[in-house]
């Protein structure tokens, strides 16, 4: 392709590229870069004396969108009614509306780390409750720099709550390490032998789950794990077939399955083919892939096939029959219809997720003093005892602790043909 | 491992590659009728399934879930027709004849843009979608499973290929169609109406598109993402096949399948030794590794015809 | 001769660009020099897929993966022990590797596919991406795994008085300026018009003494080369790397990126950087503007549109005006139909 006077256009298309810049740039270089230290007086960017910005960046569109929708949609329900009812009463006397401002990363680590850029040149507050551990570790170390607050993030990744590696961050889930072992500590209970057979996702979560789980039966004499396989997240975040797996896992002769599967119509999948080859074991199901409504109750799916299914759990499910008879279960029904885009039930237990997270936000914007990120660190960091609404009994909010994240433990519960009930062993 | 677990394996393939055959069959009824490769025919079928969903849901109330499902099916189908033929004629249509690069970037236009439309007006989240019978229904034979699902679609592809084989090498539309597409200006020097016969080649394959959704719909659960990584088998399928092949893109999608679970299961270490080399993380690789050999000892595909060309 | 053509008028632009380029950090918003760092370095990756696909003709839908495997390759020299010892010596060498080993790859890889055709090529590329990213989560040692690796390497140095994000500016503008002007010369010269012959025709190449084999093989190669260039200025940028980065979606957003902004273009490549940075930006704005979720339908469109009125890419703009131009004043323009049909199967 011969262009004549390529030069002259090239000029001329590079003088418009400068102009562009120029524009976007705006001539003027407002803000302070990553070294600068508020004074603690000053307010930190995002806050007046009436508002204060939060940002989510997580998957919006594309394949994880279904729970990273969820992600944000809980914490939009759960301030939509408390700015209608007057706003939040600030620890330094103001009363102050929440405005969340979302961000759409689409699980791509790099663009999450454009949109927290993005965030400090809209003056945003804080940020966090986002899905994805490489998404969030992309820009934990420039939040860190800026002395940015990532809080309540949705990942197991145990870094986010150490401390003296992430100063400015903390994990809202438990980590994959504690319901891994949660899990292995179930089996150990009834001193009969185990065989395990374990199908785990190809990346962090996966590998979190299976290496708790391990902790977890360590030194018990009843539990081995026979066979051990994985399968890859698909492009797009379609179903992944898993369907060679099972075959070889059931040729292991395994009576209970680890299922660190995260994708909703793979376990289904999984659980159809079980029972049609007619190999049934006790299954271990994560606390995102657990859903009695979503999963276990599906048209197809026999679960009463199953000698048990066992779970580790912190919080309610959305599409369990007495989800609205909790405390705050009718309410998050009535407020993710009102003021999110949810369609019906939400599908993925991230929307109760985020509620919960809304509501430690909440407690932590009551207790600062200051309207400044480090009195901000300072109150999300000092919440001990505290239980939400749809949090399960036994479990509470515990930031004090360093190393763990907010949710400080899990239940362990068996599926009764409608929902969860508390177990502590087999059988 | 068992000779039982053996056959398994190959059925399971079967069932699975019966998702990449029913796609890229479309892909080869789009190449064949209008010369272009249609990165946008997965979404199309997403959309069309979305669509006999909404129908399903408005019927089953009146007439019970298994005639809904007929109905909603045959509608969807046509609805596609329709939409298939307008899509070529409105946005394809420029792209025809020029550079093949941008025509194939148009489509993968198309189906973001499909993609998000589904994602605005029917969300992320997994919809069930409901089937004759359930997808985890099977019979034992031996002491292999296999799933009635699996039969009926493996069926149903059949079927449909053989179809369109005759369509092609038997019928005069057939021959129009590959008329217009290898050669639109002799084609229309002919007599033969090119933009019609552009449309109808779109709008088949958006039916075939539809039957292909409806299938894996219900094994899958309907999102907006749902044909993404199948699209991939299936036009690496097309290609070993043969661009101008439905045998061709059958038989190698299914060819495709069983030897990767075969490859993740069997090698998946170095055999004879503990070194791990394809597990089910890499089985991805099998494909590609098919398609080079195929590619460079055949170059037209394995049931491809060799076409000349004259300098 | 108008004098807008003039070569006196052509170095002032010239001059006015620079002097643009070197101030606009200092005054700009931190923000806005981020951005710039990344289009900087898309528009390098860009400019490699451009030298295979746009001026050599050849799909590759593999490009992101060399992308990727130069910023590993990058990462693992910088996160050593040895490579901390070095200090910027080593971030020298983590460069030098991050261009030889994606060359290396790239090489591999043009003397396995470039015996083959059109569609084919594609194919064989997409492998590339699918099987790069399962590999980089097996050897986790290496990659730090799936969650990915952070590579902090990139701050400012005292000496400089810069801040960060100008520093990187200025890192990843001076470099991407430095490879386009690289490329600029070898797409003008021999090896250039080698590849637009075996674009055109590859039978005639043949005869004319021109290796189609030998140009598509040095296409690839140096197409790798430039990727990993993109890979070390991306390392630049996020100081953070992980198996996405090499993902099959992002190879198809690059291919999309190079069309749109034009193929076979330098200046195309430029306008391909920015759509592949701006647009998740512009759809973020957009989403939280209307409430919905736009990002892929606004992609969608984008794509469409521009195609339909510029199948040329955005970089074929001037033409087209000034075609439009010409056949207002009452210039016949001969022949200026669509090009002739080609049939794929022939590629």
């Amino acid at each position: 392709m011969r262009m004549t006077s390529t030069g002259r256009r090239s000029m001329a298309i590079a003088a418009s590229v400068g102009v562009l810049a120029l524009a976007l740039a705006g001539c003027s270089r407002g803000g302070s870069t990553g070294g600068e230290t508020s004074t603690s007086s000053a307010p930190s960017p995002g806050i007046t004396d009436t508002t204060l910005t939060f940002g989510i960046t997580t998957p919006l569109t594309g394949g994880t969108a279904g729970p990273g929708n969820c992600t944000a949609d809980g914490a939009i329900a759960y301030f939509g009614a408390v700015n209608d009812a007057g706003g939040v009463k600030f620890g330094d006397g103001k009363t102050r509306k929440i405005e969340i401002k979302t961000y759409d990363d689409q699980y791509v680590a790099a663009n999450a780390l454009t949109n927290f850029q993005q965030m400090q040149a809209d003056g945003v507050f804080a940020a966090g409750l986002g899905l994805g551990t490489p998404t969030n570790q992309a820009w934990r170390e420039a939040a860190i720099d800026a002395q940015f607050p990532q809080v309540l993030v949705m990942t197991g990744d145990p870094t986010f709550s150490d401390q003296t590696k992430s100063p400015w961050q903390l994990g809202l889930v438990p980590t994959y390490q504690m319901e891994g072992e949660a899990l292995g500590k179930l089996l150990t209970t009834d001193g009969k032998p185990h065989k395990v057979a374990i199908l785990s996702q190809n990346d962090d979560y996966g590998k979190g789950y299976v290496e708790g789980f391990k902790d977890g039966i360590a030194g018990s004499s009843n539990v081995t794990v026979v066979q051990e396989l994985t399968y890859e997240v698909p492009a797009g975040g379609a179903a992944a077939d898993v369907s060679s797996q099972i075959t070889q896992l059931a040729a292991s002769g395994a009576d209970v399955l680890l299922n660190a599967v995260s994708i909703t119509p793979t376990v289904i999948n999984e659980l159809k083919q079980m029972v049609s080859i007619g190999w049934t074991p006790n299954l271990l199901l994560p606390s995102n892939t657990n859903s009695p409504g979503g999963i276990l109750l599906q048209d197809g799916v026999n679960a009463a096939a199953f000698p048990g299914i066992y779970t580790t759990a912190f919080s309610a499910a959305a599409a369990s029959p007495t989800f609205a008879t909790l405390d705050g279960g009718q309410d998050f029904l009535d407020d993710i219809a009102k003021y999110t885009k949810q369609q019906g039930v939400p599908a993925f237990p991230h929307c109760v997720w985020s509620w919960i997270g809304a509501q430690i936000l909440e407690q932590a914007f009551e207790k600062m003093t200051e309207p400044t990120r480090e009195s901000f660190m300072t109150a999300l960091r000092s919440i001990s005892g505290f239980t939400p609404t749809l949090m399960l009994e036994g479990t509470s909010i515990d930031t004090t602790t360093d190393g763990h994240p907010a949710v400080n433990a899990v239940v362990t519960q068996k599926f009764n043909g409608k929902g969860y009930a508390d177990a502590d062993s087999l059988g | 491992m068992t000779v039982a677990t053996f056959i398994q394996l190959i059925v399971e393939g079967l069932g699975t590659g019966a998702v990449y055959a029913a796609l890229a069959l479309a892909i080869v009824l789009v190449n064949q009728a209008t010369g272009i490769v249609n990165f946008a025919q997965g979404g199309m079928a997403v959309l069309s399934a979305y669509i006999a969903l909404v129908l399903v849901n408005l019927f089953a109330p009146a007439t019970g879930t298994a005639a809904a499902l007929v109905l909603a099916i045959i509608l969807a189908a046509a609805i596609s027709f329709v939409l298939g033929a307008l899509v070529e004629r409105l946005i394809i249509r420029r792209f025809e004849g020029g550079d093949p690069d941008t025509a194939v970037v148009a489509t993968i236009g198309l189906l973001t843009l499909i993609t998000g439309i589904c994602g605005i007006v029917w969300s992320y989240n997994y919809l069930p979608f409901p089937w004759f019978f359930s997808t985890g229904d099977a019979f034992r034979v031996g002491g292999v499973t296999i799933s009635w699902w699996a039969l009926t679609s493996i069926l149903v592809i059949v079927i449909v290929m053989v179809l369109l084989q005759l369509l092609f090498r038997g019928t005069k539309l057939g021959l129009a169609l590959r008329a217009v597409a290898d050669n639109p200006q002799s084609a229309a020097l002919s007599g033969l109406r090119v933009g019609g016969l552009l449309m109808i080649g779109w709008g088949f394959a958006a039916v075939l598109g539809s039957i292909a959704g409806a299938i894996v719909a219900p094994k899958l659960q309907l999102a907006p993402n749902m044909l993404e990584e199948a699209l991939v088998y299936a036009l690496a399928a097309v290609i070993i096949g043969g661009l101008d092949s439905p045998i061709g893109a059958v038989v190698a999608a299914f060819g495709v399948s069983v030897l990767e679970n075969l490859a993740a299961v069997y090698l998946a270490t170095i055999p004879g030794t503990s070194i791990p080399f394809i597990g089910h993380d890499l089985k991805i690789v099998v494909p590609f590794v098919l398609l080079f050999l195929v590619l460079v000892i055949r170059p037209q595909g394995l049931f491809g015809r060799k076409s000349v060309v004259r300098v | 001769m108008s004098w807008y053509r003039s070569a006196w008028f052509r170095w002032i632009v010239a001059v006015v660009v620079i002097v643009v380029l070197a101030v606009l950090p200092l005054v700009a918003d931190p923000f806005a020099n981020q951005i710039i760092a990344k289009i900087a370095t898309f528009a390098v990756a860009v400019l490699g897929l451009n030298v295979v696909m746009g001026y050599a003709g050849q799909v590759s839908l593999g490009q992101i993966f060399f992308v990727g495997l130069g910023a590993y390759a990058a990462a693992a020299v910088i996160l050593s022990d040895w490579g901390k010892a070095l200090g910027f010596g080593g971030i020298v060498i983590a460069f030098v590797l991050a261009v030889a080993v994606p060359g290396v790859a790239g090489l591999l890889v043009g003397l396995a596919a470039a015996r083959l055709r059109g569609l084919a090529i594609a194919m064989v590329t997409i492998a590339l991406p699918l099987v790069g990213v399962p590999l980089a989560k097996r050897f986790s040692d290496l990659t730090g795994g799936a969650q990915g690796e952070s590579v902090r390497f990139s701050k400012a140095p005292a000496w400089s008085g810069l801040y960060d994000d100008q520093w990187q500016y200025y890192v990843c503008v001076v470099i991407a300026a430095v490879v386009f002007a690289l490329v600029f010369f070898l797409v003008r010269g021999k090896y250039g018009r080698a590849f637009a012959i075996v674009k055109s025709n590859e039978h005639v190449a043949g005869a004319m003494g021109v290796s189609p084999y030998r140009t598509k093989v040095l296409a690839m190669t140096v197409a790798a080369m430039v990727g990993g260039v993109a890979g070390f200025l991306f390392l630049v940028v996020n100081q953070y790397t992980s198996p996405d980065t090499m993902g099959f979606g992002h190879s198809i957003e690059l291919v999309i990126s190079t069309i749109v902004g034009g193929a076979g273009s330098i200046v195309g490549s430029i306008i391909g950087g920015v759509y592949y940075v701006l647009l998740p930006l512009l759809a973020n704005q957009i989403s939280q503007a209307t409430g919905y979720n736009t990002q892929n339908v606004i992609e969608g469109v984008v794509i469409l549109l521009a195609l339909f009125l510029l199948p040329g890419g955005l970089a074929s703009l001037p033409r087209v005006i000034r075609r439009l131009a010409r056949r207002r004043r009452g210039h016949r323009v001969a022949g200026g139909t669509a090009a002739a049909p080609t049939n794929p199967n022939t590629k």
